[in-house]
């Protein structure tokens, strides 16, 4: 999963599109373009990294609408707003909903590459953090019932002796226990294990 | 009935009393109490009392109760004085009716035949009730006009000839705030404000040396002016007549500045709706105009800060700037033609043009224009001829034009202070046979050549844009027709426009 980003531009006009996909492509990056939001909806994914170039003024489906569309798919792509003329209460709604920039036609070309370069940033971030997190639950999900059971005792404070009273066990039994389970979820250290049974509890879904 | 001295013989009282009886008037003789010795034939056919009814019956007691007092004062006086008198009383016909009867009473000495002399009242009786109900019917239509003047609620004033005011109603106090005493002998004019006075005093004179009226008699609106040297609205309707040879003038003011107020006050509500909702479509306008010129422009800025990127890494292919270069081209172009088209839109197919009478137009943009006109004092002369051919108009922008005529106009004649503020609108068929509309003022007129007002953006005020004529310029060329300027003599300046007549090609 480590395929380039792509700088997804939508714009009902092919003049814009042409040139937007152009300058874009001069800073290197790959560029696709759809000329309305239904088109591009079809084409974006959760899995695609990249960042959305969006006019708000479309035929059918609005730039706004598309946004809200998209978050409601769970679909977190960072939007970078263009717009013919925007009026203050537009851009309030788009930058509340989650927007990078919503810049002016015709923009300075810095300004909207220096967006396209924070979204894509924005974009490399939440997808690695989520890839550790997803990693992070798949290794707590492989430890067995007592391997849990054990380490939450452990990063709860108990000493192994305590653990051990408390299952109704012997303290090496525990010790195996505790160094298999710290094996699997590949923490060098308590605090490392700590740490990550935080993360994991604070996570919206299920803890375990 | 001349009082008889008589002292002849018997035979001649009986002549006398023959007389008596055949005298065309109602005449009856009654002793010093009343009681009525005899009454003649005519008494006696007219109140149809038989001759055993009335004999020896006391007289008097045939009177109206109501008048009975009176009458019986004048009969004690005058058997005192021996003296005649004459008064009005109802008398009670046979039938139970009442008649006014004008009676008039003499005393006399009879003398019976043995020659002693007998005092004698005399009696003729008139009947005076048409002439009574009459005089009630005037009477009470006096008292029924005088409640109505006292009561109303406008002030009712009459002036003479020379236009001195001869009576005013309480209402002209409650209005005006003199006290009706101190109005009576005075000018009308003290009710006018200062720029209407020569006007009236001028009208005035003409209607009496020519019958001329000067301005509408019935419900014209005027400004009028309070003791306190407020001015106010009025409206004015009189009638004249000629009282023993004199022209009475009565008229009747209503204080109409509430109303006025009102109207004005929604005037400027529609006035501010209008601007609101111009301004909106214009916004609209401008945020369409923005979206479609902003698409080319963003294209062609893109395009060309791609290139110049390539350009310093040293990675401008010609191939690659040949294309953007191309594309350039067609958006710069693609920007101009939208520029035309939404242009072209403005001028053309937001007229609405359709039949319309000119004199009418005119009028309506006077009536917009007329709080300002009354607020700055302009008084306006309108010299529009009948019975013009009809041209084709958008009515809108033809009042636009004649409201923006109108407007400069007053604003021209605001710093005017000794001179009239005269606004003359003329409509007419001009040689081509062209409908001509001038506005002509007295105001401070062209500080420059004329023409130059006509360039966008020249302004004299401090507020103006310096759109407005040229603007208004470009409405009537629209129209097919033209529109300058001219200085007008000796004061102020006149603009005038031509519009084709409707049916013909513009010329």
């Amino acid at each position: 999963m480590t395929t380039a980003p792509v700088v997804f531009v939508v714009d009902d006009d092919p003049s814009v599109r042409s040139s937007l996909k152009f300058l874009i492509g001069t800073v290197g990056l790959h560029v696709e373009t759809f000329d309305s939001a239904e088109t591009a909806l079809q084409r974006l994914s959760p899995d695609t990294p990249g960042c959305l170039v969006l006019d708000v003024r479309l035929r059918g489906l609005s730039g706004l609408d598309l946004q809200h569309e998209l978050a409601a798919r769970n679909c977190q792509v960072p939007i970078v707003f263009i717009t013919g003329h925007g009026d203050i209460p537009m851009s309030v709604r788009a930058m509340k909903a989650g927007a990078i920039e919503f810049l002016t036609k015709p923009f300075r070309d810095q300004d909207l590459l220096d967006a396209i370069r924070v979204a894509l940033e924005r974009d490399r971030m939440r997808r690695e953090q989520e890839k550790e997190i997803t990693g992070l639950q798949q290794r707590f999900d492989s430890l067995t019932a007592r391997e849990r059971e054990v380490i939450s005792m452990v990063v709860a404070g108990k000493l192994n002796k305590q653990i051990a009273d408390q299952l109704g066990t012997a303290e090496n039994t525990v010790k195996v226990h505790r160094g298999r389970a710290m094996e699997k979820m590949h923490a060098q250290s308590l605090a490392e294990l700590v740490v990550m049974m935080e993360t994991l509890k604070r996570l919206p879904k299920k803890a375990g | 009935m001349a009082e008889t001295q008589d002292t002849q013989q018997g035979r001649d009282q009986l002549d006398l009393r023959n007389l008596i009886e055949r005298l065309p008037a109602l005449v009856l003789c009654a002793l010093p109490d009343g009681s009525v010795e005899f009454a003649n034939r005519a008494y006696h056919e007219y109140t149809g009392w038989s001759v055993e009814e009335l004999s020896g019956r006391e007289w008097q007691t045939l009177i109206h109760p109501e008048d009975r007092r009176e009458f019986d004062d004048h009969w004690s006086a005058a058997l005192a004085s021996g003296k005649a008198f004459e008064t009005e009383a109802r008398l009670r016909q046979s039938n139970g009716q009442y008649h006014w009867f004008l009676i008039k009473k003499a005393l006399a000495v009879s003398h019976t035949q043995s020659g002693e002399p007998s005092l004698r009242a005399l009696i003729a009786c008139e009947d005076i009730d048409d002439r009574k109900l009459e005089e009630s019917a005037r009477r009470y239509s006096e008292e029924n006009y005088r409640v109505v003047v006292e009561t109303a609620s406008d002030a009712i004033l009459s002036i003479d000839d020379g236009g001195t005011i001869r009576f005013a109603n309480p209402a002209t106090e409650r209005i005006f705030g003199y006290k009706s005493s101190d109005l009576i002998g005075k000018s009308l004019t003290v009710l006018m404000p200062e720029f209407l006075r020569a006007a009236h005093e001028k009208g005035l004179k003409r209607y009496l040396d020519t019958g001329q009226r000067h301005m509408n008699w019935q419900g014209t609106e005027l400004t009028a002016l309070r003791k306190n040297g407020q001015e106010f609205q009025v409206e004015v309707s009189f009638g004249d007549l000629d009282s023993g040879g004199h022209r009475v003038f009565t008229g009747f003011i209503r204080d109409i500045s509430k109303r006025k107020q009102a109207e004005a006050r929604l005037r400027e509500t529609e006035l501010e709706l209008a601007r609101v909702s111009r301004l909106t479509t214009m916004g609209e306008l401008s945020a369409s105009i923005a979206h479609e010129v902003n698409q080319p422009l963003t294209a062609v800025t893109n395009n060309s800060n791609a290139c110049l990127r390539l350009l310093a890494d040293h990675n401008l292919e010609p191939e690659v700037l040949r294309r953007a270069l191309k594309e350039m081209v067609a958006d710069s172009t693609r920007a101009s033609a939208i520029i035309a088209r939404i242009r072209a839109f403005i001028m053309k197919t937001s007229a609405e043009k359709i039949q319309a009478y000119i004199n009418e137009v005119i009028e309506e943009a006077l009536a917009l224009a007329g709080h300002r006109l009354q607020e700055h004092r302009v008084l306006v002369e309108r010299q529009l001829t009948k019975d013009l051919p009809l041209v084709m108009a958008d009515r809108v922008q033809l009042q636009q034009v004649l409201l923006n005529l109108v407007m400069n106009a007053i604003e021209a004649m605001s710093a005017i202070t000794n001179r009239p503020r005269m606004l003359w609108v003329q409509s007419q068929l001009n040689e081509s046979g062209n409908v001509l509309v001038s506005v002509r003022d007295s105001g401070i007129g062209f500080s420059s050549e004329p023409d130059d007002v006509f360039t966008p953006f020249v302004t004299t005020k401090a507020d103006g844009m310096g759109m407005g004529l040229p603007i208004s310029r470009s409405l009537i060329e629209g129209h097919g027709g033209r529109l300058w300027g001219e200085p007008n003599m000796p004061h102020g300046a006149v603009f005038s426009f031509t519009l084709p007549v409707a049916g013909e090609s513009p010329s």
